[in-house]
């Protein structure tokens, strides 16, 4: 009895807590469409992008040297097997709203992983794009040697800010990962917490 | 417009209704601060308008609710990881208005929601959902069903986490 009179208490504690606003229906309303808009610009921009990015492979690969074939092909298998690959990692990871708590910190779980290893992989073929970028510049050399010679300073622009970059992008891989981690840790605590109670 | 659109539209409006409260109390027990909380409820709604096309009644509409609620409510804890701040020291706007007349009573009110829902913030997550859960009313199989767990892993976890809130409650000024 005692029991319920103080649940009693706290159900009227809690319950006066908040009230439903006259204003959050309509706050929702403007938040949704908010969102199908910015839903469905997303997609329509990575459409644009992909195509941008595969017309500008096939311009460039009518160039009459080995440089751009080979960064057409690079571009091409860089753009499809990325894709793929994070189609790959992040499958039966989607729409885990509905789930039980339980299924969704495990799916959760899953998911964090998966970015993971998704950015792991995405420092190597960084690193890999580099080295294929600084090899077909080297096998071209001779053709490009002249075109040095005569614009030496955009060249110079060129280099400088593609060595800039470096630094900017390690320091994001290092900042994305350090999130993820921490948010690793953070599922892990929820899981090992809901494991303290056997079934 | 399509009618099927227009149906989820209602039932959305519907949802909200007689669920905004609550869901509204169950962010004050993921989040402190008033404006970010503000920001988790509207996240939470969001979900549920976008996971309502999908549901086919799997389950009971508030069970639906309280399911993506809480995940919400985790996903939110787990990326922001936010250093806990007391309950007590929320701005006085944080707090719902009181419509009674005297001031000390509602003055002693507002002290013992404060400490009743500071003891919550600082339960363990797994205690915490089930105290809110038992607040809003919900049944044993309810909360089972909203965590993926059974009725006797409830009853078991219900009475730990009455007790711990208990232990908070006591030792909070």
């Amino acid at each position: 009895m005692i029991e319920d009179h103080e649940l009693d208490i706290w159900r009227e504690q809690w319950g006066s807590v908040a009230e439903s606003s006259p204003e959050f229906q309509r706050k929702i309303q403007q938040r949704i469409k908010l969102q199908e808009r910015r839903f469905l610009l997303g997609n329509v921009l990575s459409a644009v992008a992909l195509m941008g990015i595969l017309v500008f492979a096939v311009v460039i690969r009518h160039q009459a040297s080995w440089l751009g074939t080979g960064w057409a092909t690079g571009i091409c298998v860089l753009v499809f097997v990325s894709a793929g690959y994070r189609l790959w990692v992040l499958r039966g990871t989607w729409r885990p709203e509905i789930q039980s708590t339980r299924a969704f910190v495990e799916l959760w779980h899953r998911r964090v992983l998966a970015r993971l290893q998704l950015l792991r992989i995405s420092i190597y073929v960084a690193v890999g794009w580099i080295i294929t970028c600084a090899a077909l510049t080297a096998a071209n050399w001779t053709t490009l040697k002249p075109d040095v010679k005569v614009h030496p300073t955009d060249w110079f622009e060129v280099l400088l800010a593609s060595v800039l970059m470096q630094p900017v992008i390690w320091f994001w891989a290092a900042w994305l990962r350090r999130r993820k981690v921490a948010e690793l840790n953070e599922v892990k605590k929820t899981l090992h917490e809901m494991d303290g109670v056997p079934d | 417009m399509s009618e099927n659109r227009r149906a989820l539209e209602q039932q959305f409006g519907r949802i909200l209704g007689e669920h905004g409260a609550a869901i509204s109390r169950l962010a004050y027990s993921y989040e402190v601060v008033a404006s970010v909380r503000e920001e988790l409820v509207q996240e939470i709604a969001l979900a549920i308008w976008q996971a309502l096309a999908h549901f086919r009644g799997e389950c009971s509409e508030r069970t639906f609710v309280y399911r993506i609620a809480h995940n919400r409510g985790l996903t939110h804890v787990w990326r922001r990881r936010a250093p806990h701040q007391p309950l007590h020291d929320l701005e006085e706007s944080d707090e719902p208005a009181d419509p009674r007349p005297h001031p000390e009573a509602q003055a002693a009110q507002t002290n013992q929601r404060a400490r009743l829902m500071s003891a919550i913030q600082s339960l363990p997550m797994t205690h915490r959902q089930m105290i809110v859960m038992m607040l809003e009313g919900l049944s044993h199989a309810e909360m089972g069903e909203v965590l993926g767990i059974t009725e006797n892993n409830v009853a078991v976890r219900l009475t730990r986490a009455r007790k711990a809130l208990k232990d908070a409650i006591g030792v909070r000024p």
